[in-house]
């Protein structure tokens, strides 16, 4: 018996340590609950919450099919020609507050939709509608860059042939009446009937 | 076939930065500054009495910052306890979150313990606030029975050889931590744990060697002969074990010559040259090992001995912290297109520029002068 | 790796894969004992038994849909519309890319030019002119996240913030993520980067949000030449489904072993 009392005299400082340590341990485990998100762990490892807030983030690049509720006339237009698979986000911008505008005007006609203005020239614009008719953005597909495949026979389910061009040579060929102009290419094409 | 060379374009921005160089660097210090301490505690080498307790206290001061560059580098320190809330098994960051909190507990107990007889007579002697201090460090517990030393004896040896394989855990999972990054060539190796273990026993070796001679020399006491000679012993042995486990994978890498050994060849001869040939390889492990052949010789004077291994002492820690410097941001100057190299432009300023890492390396410096104030790190027999 | 259509290759591999998963944690629950459980949440659960009982993700079956990337390099022209679409679609930082396009010039004195398709159409670009008489071939090659399935950014990221969703993609979570770039050293592509805005690491959804509402990317969507094609592998008839029978298709470093899901049409060994 005394000897057991003196064991525990001796060991009583460990004691006091241990109780110290596992009260951090206790305390950091009721800390932790409380700190592991709700949804942690209900799909997987990871908090599920996140999923449904990345997936709610508004599209911005919209596809034909939105613009062609309105401008039907145009996808007809194009609808034969090598420039259905453009987008016309490449050529007019974004149009996101043309869209939502044009939304809005379904319901109540008088919100007014606001017009294309013409393009700075920057390809990252923040001219939300635009209409060009400037030669870089015709040339950022149809010049001639190495890399190009040199037997491309189909595009975005149109089976013709797509056509790069050497600019200089081609204007020249073409006997250009301004080969210097920005919008020079107008002078032969339209930008959505693309026969020549 | 030639090639011209080409970056992808996310790999300019060098994201592991000097302060995820400086954390395995420390880390290795701690666990090379613990198997010192259990040397004389676990395997009875008497001769290191004199720093055995400096090992000690060295370890922890370290271990205390060992986090504190990682917390600099997160891009979101507020969150860092995230890796405690929601741990991923399959991380290594995440595990070495575990390791490390083990291994700290495992030292402030193992500190406690040694300097209770010590704590617990000033908790007796002193009065004051500075009495209420040494009380509360004694846990309330005032008095040490004969039977309670022998306790303490044996906790204190079981405790330092648990500490022994948790050290080798410690560093050797920092290792891991890049050694299983497969992206990565010059990282994705299985011995680079062994080569980060080797290393950290001879840095925190080497810092032992260099604080006490340092010590000895601010305290004008003669350091013991003895004992820097058996460290000296100690140092050369593992700055052998770690130059030779380096070299064997630089080799190894060379002589099969995998897909990537182009991107590594010239990430050394053009990249790395200063840092690892000359830095690493010349002046920090062929001088050292050539000034440690002399020191460890037995018919050397004392005074010539203790200057040779302090000078070894500090170009190993060069060597070590050179080490660190080639694997971290080395694997970091080539992209993963394999085609071309990046720059890792260092700043003075910052959160992880040059002066945060200079002060990241004296905090626990000045926490080791703070403890040599609270806490008695030289035996009694020498005071 | 040529991509075997037959279904049993599929099976078996799968499985092959599930098998290990279990023993990965097997592994940790004998290492760790009880602790897995309590120090490690959410660990035990795992995403495959789970999700579909859970069926609150937008699907028309029990099963969450199974999506493939597929791009096609022989169609290519390098225009650099989806580049710009991707940064105004999920507004990343000047200097970060989710997405970029790589050109391969094979010249015919052997050598090889690796560069990068500029984001603003060739005109004033600083791309070096290249003399097409002096190239023996070239091409454009798309990058982006490759959605692996054993993917080692999920693997190394410690607070589980880098996960893969039900339907195959891997995402991060921008609340959780602690920025430490772990994920950015371990994936082998570079796909990943630290967001200077959110200061979380980030990369290619797939634009999750678009494809949860049965939209496209928004890099395919602006692809004019469909050489990036994005759709279900679970549907026989979809357009993915149905090139990637009929064209043999690689992954990038396959022999890391991270099993992408992106697969590529017309590449050869130099594309890393």
């Amino acid at each position: 018996m005394k000897r057991i009392l003196t064991f525990l005299r001796d060991t009583r400082h460990l004691l006091v340590l241990l109780l110290l340590i596992a009260a951090g341990g206790a305390g950091f485990m009721h800390l932790r609950g409380g700190m592991i998100p709700e949804s942690f762990g209900r799909i997987g490892p990871y908090r599920a919450a996140a999923l449904d807030e990345i997936a709610a983030r508004p599209s911005v690049i919209m596809a034909d099919s939105t613009c062609l509720k309105c401008h039907a006339d145009v996808g007809e237009e194009r609808a034969d020609t090598l420039h259905t698979a453009v987008g016309c986000i490449h050529c007019h911008g974004l149009g996101r507050q043309h869209v939502a505008e044009a939304r809005r005007a379904v319901d109540s006609p008088d919100v007014e939709i606001s017009p294309a203005k013409g393009w700075d020239g920057n390809f990252r614009t923040d001219i939300d509608l635009y209409i060009t008719k400037d030669r870089a953005t015709c040339l950022a597909c149809h010049q001639k860059v190495v890399g190009m495949p040199k037997e491309f026979k189909k595009i975005k389910g149109v089976p013709r042939e797509f056509k790069w061009i050497n600019v200089d040579e081609h204007l020249e060929d073409e006997e250009a009446e301004e080969p210097e102009s920005r919008e020079t290419c107008f002078e032969c094409h339209e930008g959505h009937n693309t026969e020549p | 076939m030639g090639e011209t060379p080409f970056v992808f374009p996310n790999d300019p921005n060098v994201t592991w930065s000097i302060m995820i160089v400086l954390y395995p660097y420390i880390t290795g210090l701690v666990s090379g500054a613990f198997v010192v301490a259990a040397l004389y505690h676990v395997f009875r080498q008497e001769v290191l009495e004199p720093v055995a307790r400096l090992a000690l206290v060295t370890a922890l001061c370290f271990c205390a910052f060992a986090t504190l560059p990682l917390l600099l580098h997160l891009h979101h320190p507020e969150r860092a306890f995230n890796i405690m809330f929601t741990p991923s098994a399959t991380s290594a960051m995440s595990v070495f979150g575990f390791i490390y909190n083990f291994y700290m507990l495992l030292l402030v107990v193992q500190v406690w313990l040694v300097f209770r007889p010590e704590i617990v007579e000033r908790a007796n002697s002193c009065s004051g606030a500075v009495g209420l201090f040494y009380r509360v460090l004694a846990l309330g517990i005032r008095e040490i029975s004969d039977g309670a030393r022998r306790i303490d004896a044996w906790v204190i040896r079981l405790l330092a050889m648990i500490g022994i394989p948790a050290s080798c855990v410690l560093s050797g999972y920092v290792g891991f931590l890049f050694g299983a990054v497969k992206a990565n060539p010059w990282w994705s190796t299985a011995l680079m744990p062994v080569v980060f273990l080797a290393s950290s026993l001879a840095s925190g070796i080497a810092a032992i060697i260099v604080l006490y001679l340092f010590l000895c020399w601010r305290r004008r006491v003669r350091p013991d002969a003895e004992c820097v000679r058996a460290l000296s012993r100690y140092l050369w042995g593992s700055l052998i074990v770690a130059v030779s486990l380096e070299m064997l994978e630089l080799v190894h890498m060379a002589y099969e010559s995998g897909a990537q050994w182009h991107v590594i060849s010239t990430l050394l001869t053009e990249h790395l040259v200063v840092s690892y040939g000359i830095v690493q390889v010349l002046i920090g492990s062929v001088c050292p090992f050539f000034l440690l052949m002399i020191s460890t010789r037995p018919q050397l004077p004392a005074r010539a001995m203790t200057w040779l291994s302090g000078l070894a002492g500090v170009l190993v820690l060069v060597q070590v912290l050179a080490m660190r410097w080639n694997i971290v941001v080395g694997g970091q100057l080539f992209s993963k297109s394999f085609r071309g190299f990046v720059e890792y432009p260092l700043h003075w300023g910052g959160r992880e520029g040059l002066i945060a890492a200079a002060v990241i390396l004296a905090l626990p410096l000045l926490a080791l002068w703070v403890a040599g104030k609270v806490l008695p790190l030289w035996p009694s027999k020498e005071a | 790796m040529t991509h075997q259509t037959d279904d049993t290759n599929g099976t078996s591999e799968a499985e092959t894969l599930r098998s290990r998963r279990h023993f990965l944690e097997k592994v940790a629950t004998i290492t760790f004992g009880t602790m897995t459980l309590t120090l490690f949440p959410g660990w035990s659960g795992s995403d495959e038994e789970s999700s579909g009982s859970d069926g609150e993700k937008p699907s028309n079956d029990d099963q969450p849909p199974v999506f493939g990337y597929l791009v096609d390099t022989r169609k290519c022209v390098g225009t650099g519309k989806c580049l710009t679409a991707c940064r105004v679609e999920n507004d990343v930082p000047d200097g970060c890319h989710r997405t970029w396009v790589e050109r391969y010039v094979h010249f015919k004195d052997g050598t090889v030019q690796v560069d990068l398709v500029p984001e603003t159409g060739y005109a004033d670009s600083d791309m070096a002119a290249i003399n097409p008489d002096d190239v023996e071939r070239a091409y454009f090659v798309p990058k982006n996240c490759n959605h692996c399935e054993d993917a080692p950014c999920n693997q190394v990221c410690p607070v589980h913030a880098s996960f893969t969703s039900p339907e195959g993609v891997t995402l991060i979570d921008d609340e959780r993520c602690i920025g430490c770039a772990y994920c950015v050293q371990a994936c082998p592509y570079g796909v990943r980067f630290i967001n200077p805005v959110t200061e979380t690491a980030d990369k290619c959804t797939w634009c999750y949000h678009r494809i949860m509402r049965s939209e496209a990317p928004a890099c395919v969507e602006a692809c004019p030449v469909g050489a990036r094609i994005f759709g279900r592998l679970d549907d026989p008839n979809s357009e993915i489904s149905r090139r990637i029978a009929k064209f043999p298709t690689h992954v990038l470093k396959e022999h890391l072993g991270t099993r992408p899901t992106t697969r590529y049409i017309g590449i050869s060994g130099e594309v890393t």
